[in-house]
């Protein structure tokens, strides 16, 4: 028998083709025992759309704000089958989406892919993809703080209570913040949504840009937050709504600029400072949608 | 006849072993304003926890009549009576940062009560906090402003604004003035006043001040030790104490 020591050992790694398989590692990293009770809180969490599922999250192989709960949701879903996408900020190769794709494919040796198309199960940090998701896709949102309500009601207890009661009035009072300070709402990320007309939803720090794409979508998604132990979900094809005022609808804000690497004028940018003298560039967040126009 | 707004039966409750109140029956009509007076540990608080829902009885009844519809209040869902306690009820409490959030600005915070009863129309909300700032007297342009800038008095002047701007049918205030340095306190009991008579507000005030209650309550009760020893109207109970405790009571305010 092998010794069960999983030191990574320096000659393997190559660091253009991720980690090489490591089998003695149960498939995806976590025990079969564990992926069961998170299979049923995401279950759960998706007969309820919205409502968060407390779960006994694990101790990762990465901090907390790593995506912790993202990896232990994928974790739980991931077959053999299966083709994973990792995005962070939109991009495939940031160190977020590196670290956690080279983490599965020693794991479990699946296929991973780069093409929004092509992925069967994404995992995210901050955007959601400007290519439509799809029937059969499983999309997993890493989340830091799951509670929508927490920047007004700190105890807990009581956020329980205002969800169950549906008690959401207070909700506002950020919105109303943002406009009698900046004259228009001026939060741009993190925006809260009420899903299925019931529950009030942290959708993860994704731009507000991003929140129509929640609504109707074909695919499951999935929110996982490690460090707070909730699982939430929008089962496929539920109404999500961004919160507004009557007179102040919800604007899904973007820079006004093109893509400057493949012109595109509707997805969203990153501002990017480009030298000293503070001229700068825009482009899009979202590598993998970049690159197909531009070498079209 | 008048129906009670309020009608109190028999209620007690007690921590433990420490008797917090005992078998208090009263009741409330519109329009009226009811002092609560008695000693520190007198049971005051409980009795006005145990009546906004703040705090669970272990015995007795209160029913509720509101435009007709009587409601259980200890036997009614969580849900209903939370709901009750929004849109219903107010409580202005002793200090004023237990009932504001003074990370929210002054507007959002009287804004807070008008969105948890509905209100989605921003300019509709900002006008009413407007109007509310102004009747309270404080400056339209401190609208913005965080409650940590403001004063004592203007905190609880704020507070009293937060609590009214939805019209409820009761108002409990525990010790509103107790805080502030006296002539906060006239201003700000001048004002409690002048929205009491406008707006024919039905008021219950806890206080261990009796030229407070003097000044503001129709009827009085004055609690020891977790009972109601005399009831009555206030000018007569305060003119003509019969009991011992509420003659010391009385004569132990000072005349300056």
């Amino acid at each position: 028998m092998r010794k069960t020591n999983n030191v990574i050992k320096i000659k393997d790694f190559k660091v253009d083709k991720g980690l090489p398989f490591d089998q003695e590692y149960n498939f995806a990293y976590l025990d079969e025992n564990t992926k069961k009770m998170i299979r049923r809180a995401i279950i759960k969490a998706l007969c309820i759309p919205g409502y968060q599922v407390p779960f006994a999250s694990r101790e990762m192989p990465m901090p907390y704000g790593w995506g912790t709960g993202g990896v232990q949701v994928t974790a739980s879903c991931l077959t053999k089958r299966d083709t994973l996408k990792i995005i962070d900020q939109g991009a495939d190769d940031t160190t977020n989406a590196v670290s956690i794709r080279n983490f599965f494919k020693k794991t479990s040796n699946i296929k991973t892919t780069e093409i929004t198309e092509k992925a069967t199960l994404i995992q995210t940090r901050h955007r959601i993809p400007e290519t439509p998701l799809k029937k059969k896709q499983i999309f997993v949102y890493q989340v830091p703080i799951p509670e929508p309500l927490a920047f007004l009601e700190p105890k807990v207890s009581e956020t329980i209570k205002m969800h169950s009661l549906s008690e959401y009035g207070a909700m506002h009072v950020k919105l109303y913040e943002d406009i009698s300070k900046n004259g228009h709402i001026e939060t741009a990320y993190a925006y809260p949504v009420k899903t299925n007309d019931r529950y009030i939803m942290d959708p993860s720090p994704i731009p507000k840009f991003d929140n129509p794409k929640m609504n109707n979508s074909p695919a499951i998604q999935l929110f996982g937050a490690g460090r707070e132990q909730r699982i939430y979900a929008i089962p496929p094809y539920t109404k999500v709504k961004s919160l507004d005022f009557e007179d102040y609808p919800f604007d899904p804000f973007k820079a006004e600029h093109a893509c400057d690497i493949c012109g595109s004028k509707n997805t969203y940018l990153d501002e990017i400072i480009v030298d000293d003298a503070g001229n700068k560039s825009f482009i899009c967040s979202d590598t993998d949608f970049c690159n197909k126009r531009k070498n079209k | 006849m008048i129906i009670p707004l309020l009608k109190v039966t028999n209620l007690s409750k007690s921590y433990d072993n420490i008797v917090g109140c005992k078998n208090i029956s009263m009741s409330l009509y519109p329009g009226e304003v009811l002092g609560i007076v008695g000693e520190s540990g007198s049971g005051k608080t409980t009795l006005i926890n145990c009546l906004s829902g703040n705090l669970e009885p272990d015995r007795g009844k209160i029913i509720f009549n509101i435009n007709n519809k009587e409601t259980d209040f200890l036997n009614i869902s969580e849900s209903e009576k939370r709901k009750f306690i929004r849109t219903d009820l107010a409580f202005v409490h002793q200090n004023p940062r237990d009932g504001l959030r003074l990370n929210v600005s002054a507007g959002g915070n009287i804004g807070e009560k008008l969105m948890s009863v509905g209100y989605r129309h921003y300019g509709n909300i900002r006008s009413l906090a407007t109007k509310w700032v102004n009747k309270v007297e404080i400056d339209k342009s401190r609208i913005d402003d965080l409650p940590i800038t403001f004063s004592g008095g203007m905190l609880q002047r704020l507070q009293i604004a937060k609590n009214l701007i939805t019209s409820p049918n009761v108002i409990f205030m525990d010790e509103p003035t107790g805080g502030l340095d006296v002539s906060v306190q006239a201003r700000v009991l001048d004002l409690i006043r002048s929205l009491v008579n406008e707006l024919n507000l039905t008021v219950i005030i806890v206080s261990h001040d009796l030229a407070v209650i003097r000044l503001l309550a129709d009827k009085m009760i004055v609690m020891k030790n977790g009972t109601v020893i005399e009831s009555g109207l206030s000018d007569q109970v305060l003119e003509d104490p019969q009991q011992e405790y509420t003659q010391l009571l009385v004569s132990s305010v000072l005349h300056v």
